[in-house]
């Protein structure tokens, strides 16, 4: 069964991808909820991850940072990220890119925005 | 009050694609723009804007609206909502039509920084000629209001950045 981590500190933004990931039709994934980056850190150190959506705007640990440890750990490097955010634009965008961001979304997403940029991981 | 046409409208489309999107709630103008939400039912966050300009912008609704929108997000019944589930959602909304809202207003390759939401404890501020307010109502006529408070948002208008 997959695993997707979803790190947002708004448990409603947490529900809401949750619903989209539903909506596309990945309702069945194992499906991991942090409040922080630090806590999403960790849950993906602690078992086999196939996806993380994070938010940027998060106490403990933001989710720019987030991506920085992800992409600097030589176990998670390959783990995909993709930033969900409210404070998004081109040049936030292409700097989280070149972090290593797989993309970048603007909230509020709707499942087709979902879809298409969880397309590769459907086929998976 | 002051009202600036080209703010006035990225607010109201960041406010209906936000509500349309993540509650699937329909938003359209007040048709009383005189009507006031009572205090003793009202629920309100704020959030900073702290670059390129310096304003605040606040959201405001009823308690029961709050709760009809928690109760239908998190598909709960009304009785089973939590008030952290309801200032959440606030919280929540709060945060997208912000983002939305400062998207909407700048050139695409301008870059904004916003604050965290704050739930208001005391008694919504009152306004003052800095303040631009949005009297907004969901189809069921349920009431909410945006303002924007700050001198350099409202200079926007006149200044490109």
């Amino acid at each position: 069964m997959k695993r997707i981590i979803i790190a947002d500190d708004s448990e409603t933004a947490r529900m809401f991808i949750k619903r989209c990931l539903q909506i596309i039709g990945l309702g069945d994934v194992e499906i991991i909820e942090a409040e922080h980056g630090k806590e999403a850190l960790a849950a993906a150190k602690s078992q086999p991850t196939d996806l993380l959506l994070t938010d940027l705007n998060m106490p403990v640990m933001d989710g720019e940072t987030l991506v920085k440890w992800v992409k600097a750990s030589p176990k998670l490097c390959d783990l995909p990220v993709i930033v969900i955010t409210s404070a998004g634009n081109p040049a936030k965008e292409a700097h989280l890119l070149e972090l290593g961001a797989h993309r970048v979304l603007n909230k509020p997403v709707s499942p087709p925005v979902m879809m298409d940029a969880l397309a590769d991981f459907i086929e998976d | 009050m002051v009202e600036h046409n080209a703010i006035y409208q990225a607010m109201i489309n960041a406010a209906c694609q936000t509500l349309e999107n993540m509650a699937f709630t329909e938003v359209l103008e007040h048709f009383d723009p005189s009507y006031e939400i009572p205090t003793d039912d009202l629920g309100w966050t704020s959030m900073l804007i702290h670059d390129p300009v310096q304003a605040e912008l606040r959201l405001a609704m009823p308690l029961s609206l709050m709760k009809s929108l928690a109760s239908s997000m998190f598909a709960l019944d009304e009785e089973e909502v939590t008030e952290g589930q309801m200032q959440d959602i606030l919280n929540e909304l709060l945060n997208t039509i912000a983002g939305l809202f400062m998207t909407n207003l700048l050139a695409d390759d301008q870059e904004y920084q916003l604050g965290l939401p704050e739930l208001g404890t005391d008694e919504l501020p009152k306004v003052d000629a800095d303040t631009i307010v949005w009297k907004l109502m969901t189809s069921d006529e349920a009431p909410m209001q945006i303002f924007a408070v700050g001198a350099s948002l409202l200079a926007l208008s006149e200044k490109k950045l």
